[in-house]
């Protein structure tokens, strides 16, 4: 098991060697990096593209800041930093999907000052209900003819339920692996969790299916002391890729992450596409079905004496019950608007019901890990 | 031996200064406090050899030893580490037993405690990564003020013109208060506006732990003795204020309650 969470790790740590050395092998091939999240990869994969979904890089930040507002979130100026730095040079295209204004705008400067040969940004409503469905899978249809027309070939039912198939599989592992950590907390750590995630996004899926299955199939022999730790949740920290540090401090400061909502975690692998019936429905319905997500919005939050719904708040104190968790650790990515919005509902919806919390504002490259450590250490002592 | 082997010790080492406190049965029986510097392990030996001293014991006669504050890990001869948040509690709630609202300023941290009426901490927030809303904003602005920073405090209180100094970044203050002299602006009314800027910066962190409606605020770490602080959190937050006879210490004393526990 060892092994293979090494392996997932390098990919991490070199993320795009991979999908460059898939490129090379043959000719013609094609990869189209996905800014995270949500962008529907299994139709990229049914048009044989390879997609690799571009977190950031842990560097410092020397190019991208002059091309971009210094309050954007880092998980936009860092993107567009390994732009500027050449990172993303092996790329054909890039594809996004508007889940907040800050990506929006950052598109905007990435494709006038940077045009790629493939570059599509799809709209899903914010608000998401039957009335605005029908432009959703408008949207779908059209990032079908556009790939279509970009590769040359027709891009077939059987082909995206196909890969739905292979995507699914990629989930259902996911959530097992998940499941398994949640009722034997400390056999696989957070950060761990991450980069088996994270590295599903950044190599060819069917070969991740294949280290997936062979890590499940020996994680029964793994032997896990008994885990004195507080159970804990983690959440937020929307877009970008957790510092892996961060998590292993948390971890060894005695609290034992059980379950999260990362984008690369729990957020990624919830809900699966329906592999039957109409593909272009199918997505629609994912992304009506998704987990509560501080991106979409809610008609009632905020309204009259509704003020305090919070759906987001609902599904994270479930999965705090679920995992019998003592309390959650929140990683609030800083300037990331959409998710301080939400936090003030979810802070006091937490009070009301009493569960301890800590709410961390995180941003990757700059502040201090001690300051973080006295925090953590602090609230371990308040349980 | 003496002390029935109830004499522990807290030593608390911040960013700018280090304090042992010595706490036996009947209270506090000696502390001291010293610049930290760059060797913690030698001024945390020099404060608990000089708390001893003080107390005529000897190091047998220590029942416990909490260590606490930023460099907390790095004294080897502690029972345990105990983060400054929790001993802080501890420390005021020996001190003010009805106390839940704590704001702690030193040297380049502070924050703010509410505590149930146990002492027991409920939510804490600290200031984020900079040095804004600390003792050290005050300390570099008394320095380029050449003002005594134990003098700041009063020579705000003779301002007669209100100004304001917008920036909270220690660093970019300091050169806004060079442009002000340059404007030939009094220090008195510089001085004033820099205590503004770190009062509003420590009322913020007052609201983010929500405070109870009326509760009364302890004010503890070196800053609490600059009596404009005090003013102006009294008059920004329409609270209470109380200040302990000897804020610095509180933290160690917390510690040092807290040795009894792990003892
Ligand atoms: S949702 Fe938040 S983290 Fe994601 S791009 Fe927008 S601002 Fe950044």
């Amino acid at each position: 098991m060892e092994k293979i969470l090494d392996k997932f790790k390098e990919f991490c740590m070199q993320p795009y060697d991979r999908a460059v050395e898939w490129k090379d092998a043959e000719p013609n091939r094609k990869v189209i990096g996905c800014i995270p999240m949500y962008f529907p990869e299994e139709i990229l994969h049914a048009a044989g593209v390879l997609p690799v979904t571009l977190y950031g890089s842990d560097e410092p930040i020397t190019m991208g800041e002059h091309h971009l507002m210094n309050n954007a979130c880092h998980q936009v100026r860092s993107t567009f930093d390994s732009l500027l730095k050449g990172k993303y040079d092996f790329l054909d295209g890039v594809a996004a999907l508007h889940v907040c204004d800050q990506v929006r705008f950052f598109l905007e400067v990435w494709q006038l000052d940077h045009p790629f040969p493939f570059f599509h940004e799809m709209w899903r409503p914010y608000r998401l209900d039957n009335t605005n469905r029908p432009f959703l899978t408008s949207e779908l249809k059209r990032l079908i003819s556009h790939l279509e027309s970009f590769t040359g070939t027709e891009i077939t039912i059987e082909a995206i339920r196909n890969s739905i198939g292979i995507y699914n599989e990629s989930r259902y592992m996911m959530r097992k692996l998940n499941d398994i950590r949640r009722e034997r907390p400390g056999i696989i750590s957070a950060s761990d969790m991450v980069c088996t995630v994270t590295s599903s996004m950044l190599i060819p899926r069917e070969e991740h299916n294949q280290l997936l299955r062979e890590l499940l199939s020996r994680i029964d022999n793994v032997l896990t002391p008994e885990d004195q730790r507080f159970k804990m949740v983690i959440i937020g920290h929307l877009c970008d890729a957790p510092d892996e540090g961060l998590l292993n401090l948390i971890e060894n400061e005695g609290l034992s992450l059980i379950d999260d909502d990362f984008i690369t975690g729990g957020r990624y692998y919830a809900v699966d596409v329906n592999p039957d019936g109409d593909p272009i429905e199918s997505f629609a319905d994912y992304y009506m079905n998704m987990i509560p997500c501080t991106t979409y919005h809610y008609v009632d939050c905020w309204r009259g004496d509704s003020d305090k719904y919070s759906p987001y708040a609902d599904y994270t104190i479930d999965m705090l019950k679920k995992g019998q968790a003592a309390g959650i650790v929140i990683l609030r990515a800083m300037y990331c608007d959409p998710f301080d919005m939400e936090f003030v509902l979810l802070r006091e919806r937490l009070k009301e019901e009493n569960i301890p919390f800590l709410a961390l504002f995180i941003e990757k490259g700059s502040g201090s890990m001690e300051a973080v450590r006295t925090r953590v250490q602090a609230f371990v002592e308040t349980l | 031996m003496r002390g029935d082997g109830m004499i522990t010790a807290g030593i608390d080492v911040g960013s700018t200064t280090t304090k042992a406190v010595l706490l036996g049965k009947d209270g506090i029986y000696s502390y001291s406090v010293q610049a930290t510097g760059i060797d913690i392990p030698e001024a945390t030996e020099q404060v608990l050899g000089e708390s001893l001293a003080q107390a005529n014991l000897s190091f047998e006669d220590i029942a416990g030893i909490v260590s606490t504050g930023y460099g907390r890990i790095s004294i080897p001869f502690s029972s345990q580490t105990i983060t400054e948040i929790t001993c802080n509690a501890a420390g005021v709630h020996h001190l003010f037993p009805n106390a839940t609202l704590v704001v702690d300023i030193g040297g380049q941290d502070s924050k703010a405690i509410k505590m149930d009426k146990k002492g027991r901490v409920r939510q804490f927030a600290m200031n984020d990564k900079c040095a804004a809303g600390t003792g050290k904003f005050l300390e570099v602005a008394a320095q380029t003020l050449r003002v005594d920073v134990e003098e700041l405090g009063k020579t705000s209180l003779e301002s007669k013109n209100k100004i304001t100094i917008s920036n909270t970044c220690t660093v970019f203050a300091q050169s806004e208060i060079v442009s002000l002299i340059a404007r030939k602006t009094e220090k008195e009314d510089i001085a004033a506006a820099l205590h503004e800027s770190i009062g509003s910066r420590i009322y913020g962190l007052i609201n983010s732990v929500y405070p109870e409606p009326k509760a009364e605020i302890v004010l503890t770490g070196g800053v609490a003795r600059n009596i404009a602080i005090v003013k102006l959190l009294e008059r920004m937050t329409g609270r209470m204020v109380m200040v302990p006879e000897n804020p610095q210490i509180v933290t160690a004393l917390g510690a040092a309650i807290l040795a009894r526990k792990v003892n």
